[in-house]
C-alpha cells in the first residue's frame, strides 16, 4: 500500500467534495449535450428550444382565455384544454391553432353511417 | 474393558475434533448476534434479501474448525470473490440493468443533490480519524454515508479488509433504516412551503440519449477515476443492457438470475468476515455510530443544497428530494414521495427523486474512486 497524499482529514474532504461536484457537472454537461445533438428529438422540443410553447399536459385552468378566443361559442374550457393537448402531442403549440369549431353535424353522421356500412 | 477403552478414546477424538471444543463466548455472542439479525431480516424484514445472508454467514463464521479460509471449497472461492473485487461490479451490473436513468436525463441538475449528499461520507471521516482510526480506515467506514452496499464493500476491501465485516452489516443496517432516519431531519430542515413545492412534470427522453448515456458515462468516468472503472463500467453496461432494446435477454439476467446469485454470495461471505476475532472489539460500536452520523449528515446535505436549489430555480425544485442524493436506490427516493405526499397530498415526488437516487449512486463510486486515488 502506497503513502497516502494527505492525512489531514479536512482537505480529504474539501479536495474529494469538489472532485465529486465536478466529475457530476461534468456528466451534467455531457447530458445536456446529448440532448442538444440528439437528432431523434420531437419537433416540439426544438420548437420549445426557439419560444417556450405551453405544457403538454395543460391544465383547464392553465388555459388562457386569449387562447380559447378562437373557440366558437358553445366549447368548453375543456374542450379547448383536451384539443390543446392532443395538439401537442404532436409536437405543435396551441398558438398554431386558429380557430376551433363544430363540424356539421351532418358530417358525423354520414361518416358513421360510412364506417357503419363498411363493417357490414 | 478394551471396548469401553476404545468407546472411551473414541469419544474423546471426536470431542477434540469437535467445534465444541474449541468454541469460545465470543463465538456464541456471534451466534446470537446472528440470530438476532436473522430475526430483523425475517419478522421485521429489514432488507431481508441481503440481511438474511448476512446474518446465516455471521452464524456459519463462529462455528470453530470448519476450515472455510483455509481449505479448497465453495467458501473459499466466495471469499476468493469478494477479496478480489469480484461481487461488487457484478452487483452493479444487475443495479444498472435494474436503474431508469430516465429522470436524471430529463433533469441533470439533481446530479448536484447526488453530490451535496456525499459530505455524508466526510463527515464520518472527520469522525472516525478523530476516534483514531488510520486514514485509510476512516474512508471504508465514512463510505458508508453514500448508502451504497456494493461500493462499501468494495472500497472496504482495498482499504480497510479487517473492517468489512462492520462496515458491510452497518451499511445495510442503515439502508433497511432509511424510512425511519431520514424523514425527521427532512421535516427539521425544511419548512412547510417547501415541502409544499410542486414540480413541472419532467420532459419526455428520447432512446437516443438513453442509450448514449452509460456509453459516454463509462469512457468518461473511466478515463477520470481508473480504480472505479471496474464498478462503474459494470452499471453503464447493465443499462446500456436495459436501455438498448436489442439485449433484453442479458438485461434480464443481470437484473433477475445473476444479480440474486451474486447476491447470495456477497451477502454470505460478508457475514462470514462477521468472526467473534474481528468484530468483538470496540470499534465495530464505533463504526456502526459513526455509520448513523453519516448518514444523518448525508441526509441533511442533500435536503440543506435542496433548499439553496430551490431559491435558485425560483422555487421549482422541492428540497425533499434532496435527501434521495444518498443512494439507497429506490428506498430513499420513495421518503421523498412519502414526505411530500404527507405535506401536500397529490405532491408526487418519485420520479422527480429518482434524479438525484440514481445521481447519489454515481457520487458514492465517485467518491471512493477519489479516495482509493488519494488515500490506497
Amino acid at each position: 500500500m502506497s503513502h497516502p497524499v494527505t492525512t489531514n482529514p479536512l482537505i480529504i474532504m474539501l479536495i474529494n467534495m469538489t472532485v465529486v461536484f465536478l466529475v457530476l457537472t461534468v456528466l451534467g454537461l455531457i447530458i445536456n449535450l446529448i440532448h442538444i445533438i440528439d437528432p431523434t428529438k420531437p419537433k416540439q422540443e426544438k420548437q420549445e428550444e426557439a419560444a417556450p410553447a405551453e405544457p403538454a399536459a395543460a391544465s383547464v385552468e392553465s388555459v388562457p382565455a386569449a387562447e380559447t378566443a378562437g373557440a366558437e361559442e358553445g366549447i368548453s374550457p375543456e374542450v379547448v384544454a383536451v384539443i390543446a393537448a392532443a395538439i401537442a402531442s404532436y409536437g405543435y403549440g396551441i398558438e398554431q391553432v386558429r380557430a376551433i369549431r363544430p363540424l356539421p353535424r351532418d358530417a358525423w353522421k354520414n361518416s358513421g353511417r360510412a364506417q357503419m356500412a363498411n363493417r357490414g | 474393558m478394551e471396548l469401553l477403552n476404545a468407546f472411551a478414546v473414541s469419544l474423546q477424538s471426536v470431542w477434540a475434533d469437535s467445534g465444541f471444543s474449541a468454541f469460545t463466548v465470543g463465538n456464541g455472542i456471534m451466534i446470537l448476534v446472528g440470530l438476532l439479525l436473522l430475526y430483523m431480516a425475517i419478522v421485521k424484514e429489514f432488507e431481508p434479501l441481503l440481511l438474511g445472508p448476512i446474518a446465516f454467514g455471521c452464524v456459519l463464521a463462529n462455528f470453530p474448525r470448519t476450515g472455510f479460509f483455509t481449505e479448497p471449497g465453495l467458501m473459499q472461492a466466495i471469499h476468493y470473490g469478494i477479496a478480489n473485487e469480484i461481487f461488487p461490479p457484478l452487483i452493479f451490473l444487475g443495479i444498472g440493468a435494474m436503474t431508469d436513468f430516465g429522470p436524471l436525463l430529463a433533469r441533470p441538475v439533481t446530479l448536484l443533490l447526488g453530490a451535496a449528499a456525499q459530505i455524508g461520507v466526510f463527515v464520518a471521516l472527520i469522525g472516525a480519524m478523530l476516534l483514531g482510526f488510520n486514514v485509510q480506515e476512516a474512508g471504508a467506514i465514512g463510505i458508508i454515508g453514500g448508502a451504497d452496499g456494493p461500493t462499501a464493500i468494495y472500497l472496504s476491501i482495498q482499504m480497510a479488509p479487517h473492517l468489512l465485516g462492520a462496515i458491510a452489516v452497518a451499511a445495510y443496517s442503515y439502508m433497511s433504516l432509511v424510512p425511519l432516519i431520514q424523514p425527521p431531519i427532512m421535516k427539521l430542515l425544511t419548512s412547510q412551503k417547501e415541502r409544499e413545492v410542486a414540480m413541472e412534470q419532467l420532459r419526455p427522453v428520447t432512446k437516443f440519449e438513453r442509450v448514449c448515456f452509460p456509453i459516454v458515462a463509462a469512457i468518461v468516468i473511466s478515463l477520470l477515476l481508473p480504480p472505479i472503472a471496474s464498478l462503474l463500467g459494470c452499471l453503464m453496461l447493465g443499462n446500456l443492457f436495459r436501455e438498448s432494446g436489442v439485449m433484453d435477454r442479458l438485461s434480464d439476467t443481470a437484473q433477475n438470475s445473476l444479480c440474486n446469485i451474486v447476491t447470495i454470495f456477497l451477502a454470505t461471505g460478508t457475514g462470514m468476515t462477521m468472526n467473534a476475532d474481528d468484530f468483538l472489539v470496540p470499534q465495530t460500536l464505533m463504526i456502526i455510530g459513526l455509520g448513523l452520523v453519516a448518514f444523518i449528515a448525508g441526509t441533511a446535505g442533500g435536503v440543506l443544497f435542496g433548499k439553496i436549489m430551490c431559491r435558485v430555480s425560483g422555487w421549482k425544485i422541492n428540497p425533499l428530494i434532496g435527501s434521495a442524493g444518498v443512494s439507497a436506490v429506490p428506498m430513499a427516493a420513495r421518503v421523498s414521495q412519502v414526505v411530500g405526499m404527507k405535506a401536500k397530498p397529490g405532491n408526487y415526488l418519485l420520479m422527480h427523486a429518482m434524479g438525484p437516487n440514481v445521481a447519489g449512486v454515481i457520487g458514492t463510486a465517485v467518491a471512493a474512486g477519489t479516495m482509493l486515488a488519494m488515500l490506497k
